[in-house]
């Protein structure tokens, strides 16, 4: 039986540039249950142009794990449903975007929200959950 | 008919089917209003250190954090009435609190320069009725308003624009991605880089100036033709603009001179942002982020994100929001350190980890009031469905005599 190399290989890591938008269907989950599968499903998601799913080697369904200095989750790939041309990737206000949001606001209060920069790679862990975001700070 | 609550529309054609004083069903509503008209699935009890309590403790509770804290934050209103709004204003002054909202990272440096007059602005009404030619800039109001374009914007008739969409409006979308109101805005989307406001705005204002602008010169010239030619026009300004110029706001200003046809629209979300911002501004001159040392003083680091990252907060209320959900992450740790009051219909994210939790009425089904309106109209609010929950006025009134 052959050893999978592909095991020990690192994912290869690229650059993204993440800008986050509002979804009246994730909106409406949060109203109903934020807590809920539907919610988290609707909101732990990257979606990437199709140019940028092929050069990334990517496809609909994968997971990737995206981190930055602020903070790394695991969500689930989705192609733009518009013709993007690609260069900047998607992402649904939620707190998995939130984990990636800096807090530098040179002093006036307003961070980022719509221009995160990350890595992203293909990933083997679940989906990042709401436990784990939020639950670390439960006492 | 009632009010929705879902957005700062404030729709006010809802019917609701109410059986065995339990709403069955929302007309007329969008998505995201009927789900919230409806209600969440899991209500918040009323609870100190995440042990069931009643509400005489818990806001005996809520009162005493209150008055060990040396600077006690009140934060959210926005989901609440403006009576409530008054209350907590009233509270925050007596306890020397510091007192934000979400508009402090959201719509507020917008609401603020109208509320100034700096921008020409009208009723959503007026739109209805007499605008021709509408833009939707850094704005999705097809998911963040979801009845804009139906019942203001675009596809109604109005006095002086019988033929609705189909011949005396046009709609221009200018945004990073085509969204569906993008979409719906065929042949007038512009597309801008992440960021790429102001550079648009600069070559726009060239562009209306009669000179041929370097960005982009074929589109910028046809879009200026449009904007000049305009009788009635609205610029939508959603938060995907704010935050592309919150450094330089005083460029939306400097266009706006340009287009005297126009006036600045704010897309606000939650439903009485607005309003908060307004009796905020009635009452100490600023729209957010002020600290109460007798009278009102803004400044910059009253504002959440700032407070929390420079811990100098020590307690937390929070009304009707969800900071755990809605700040960053990387400030959490903070607001989890400190005792923290949570004042809510449902439960959230925030209650997970609230010292003392305090049930509230949902306002606009539970409860009644006022709110405004992204457009500065007032609009009632009226109760739905007979409960005993507290309203957040209630309970601000409550605390206010117990701290």
């Amino acid at each position: 039986m052959g050893i999978d190399i592909g095991k020990f290989l690192k994912n290869p890591e690229f650059e993204i540039l993440i800008t986050t938008y509002r979804d009246i269907f994730q909106v409406e989950a949060l109203e109903k249950d934020r807590f809920g599968e539907e919610y988290m499903k609707l909101s732990a998601v990257i979606s990437l142009s199709k140019n940028d799913l092929q050069k990334m080697g990517f496809k609909p369904g994968d997971r990737v794990k995206l981190s930055n200095n602020y903070g790394s989750v695991v969500v689930e790939v989705k192609e733009s449903k518009k013709n993007e041309p690609g260069g900047l990737a998607f992402m649904i206000n939620s707190p998995w975007a939130n984990s990636l949001i800096s807090d530098e606001t040179d002093g006036k209060g307003i961070p980022e929200f719509k221009h995160v920069k990350a890595k992203i790679s293909l990933s083997k862990e679940q989906i990042t959950p709401i436990v784990v975001l939020i639950g670390t700070f439960y006492k | 008919m009632f009010t929705c609550t879902g957005c700062a529309l404030l729709c006010e054609d809802i019917e609701a089917i109410v059986e065995n004083n339990r709403i069955k069903e929302i007309r007329n509503a969008c998505r995201r209003g009927a789900a919230r008209m409806k209600g969440c699935m899991n209500r918040l009890v009323p609870s100190i250190a995440q042990k069931p309590a009643d509400i005489e403790s818990s806001i005996k509770k809520a009162a005493q954090i209150l008055r060990n804290a040396k600077s006690p934050m009140l934060f959210g209103f926005d989901n609440s009435t403006s009576e409530a709004q008054i209350k907590g204003i009233q509270l925050a002054r007596k306890i020397n609190a510091i007192i934000d909202d979400t508009s402090s990272f959201c719509q507020g440096i917008l609401i603020e320069n109208i509320l100034h007059k700096k921008l020409r602005t009208c009723s959503l009404d007026d739109i209805r009725n007499k605008a021709d030619v509408l833009v939707y800039w850094g704005s999705d109001a097809q998911d963040s308003q979801p009845r804009h374009l139906s019942r203001f914007s675009y596809f109604p008739r109005g006095e002086s624009r019988q033929r609705g969409y189909e011949e005396d409006r046009l709609a221009i979308a200018i945004d990073v991605r085509e969204s569906n109101t993008a979409k719906i805005c065929k042949g007038h989307f512009y597309r801008i880089p992440l960021k790429g406001d102001r550079e648009f705005i600069l070559a726009l204002m060239e562009a209306l100036s009669g000179k041929a602008p370097a960005y982009d010169t074929k589109n910028m010239l046809g879009l200026a033709s449009i904007l000049k030619k305009a009788q009635f026009g609205g610029i939508f300004v959603g938060i995907g603009l704010t935050y592309s110029i919150k450094n330089d706001f005083e460029i939306l200003t400097a266009l706006a001179d340009m287009l005297p046809k126009f006036n600045i629209m704010p897309m606000v979300g939650h439903y009485n942002m607005r309003g908060f911002n307004e009796v905020l501004f009635k009452e100490t001159g600023f729209v957010n982020r002020v600290r109460f040392e007798g009278n009102g003083v803004q400044d910059n680091k009253y504002a959440i994100i700032e407070a929390l990252k420079n811990k100098s907060i020590d307690a937390l209320v929070v009304v009707g929001s969800d900071p755990v959900l809605s700040l960053p992450r990387i400030v959490i740790p903070h607001l989890a350190s400190i005792p923290v009051v949570c004042i809510d219909p449902c439960q959230t994210f925030t209650s997970g980890i609230a010292t003392v939790n305090i049930p509230s009425a949902a306002s606009g089904v539970e409860s009644s009031g006022s709110a405004v309106r992204m457009d500065g109209k007032v609009i009632g609010l009226k109760k739905i469905l007979e409960n005993n929950y507290l309203s957040d006025e209630d309970i601000m009134k409550r605390l206010m005599e117990a701290v």
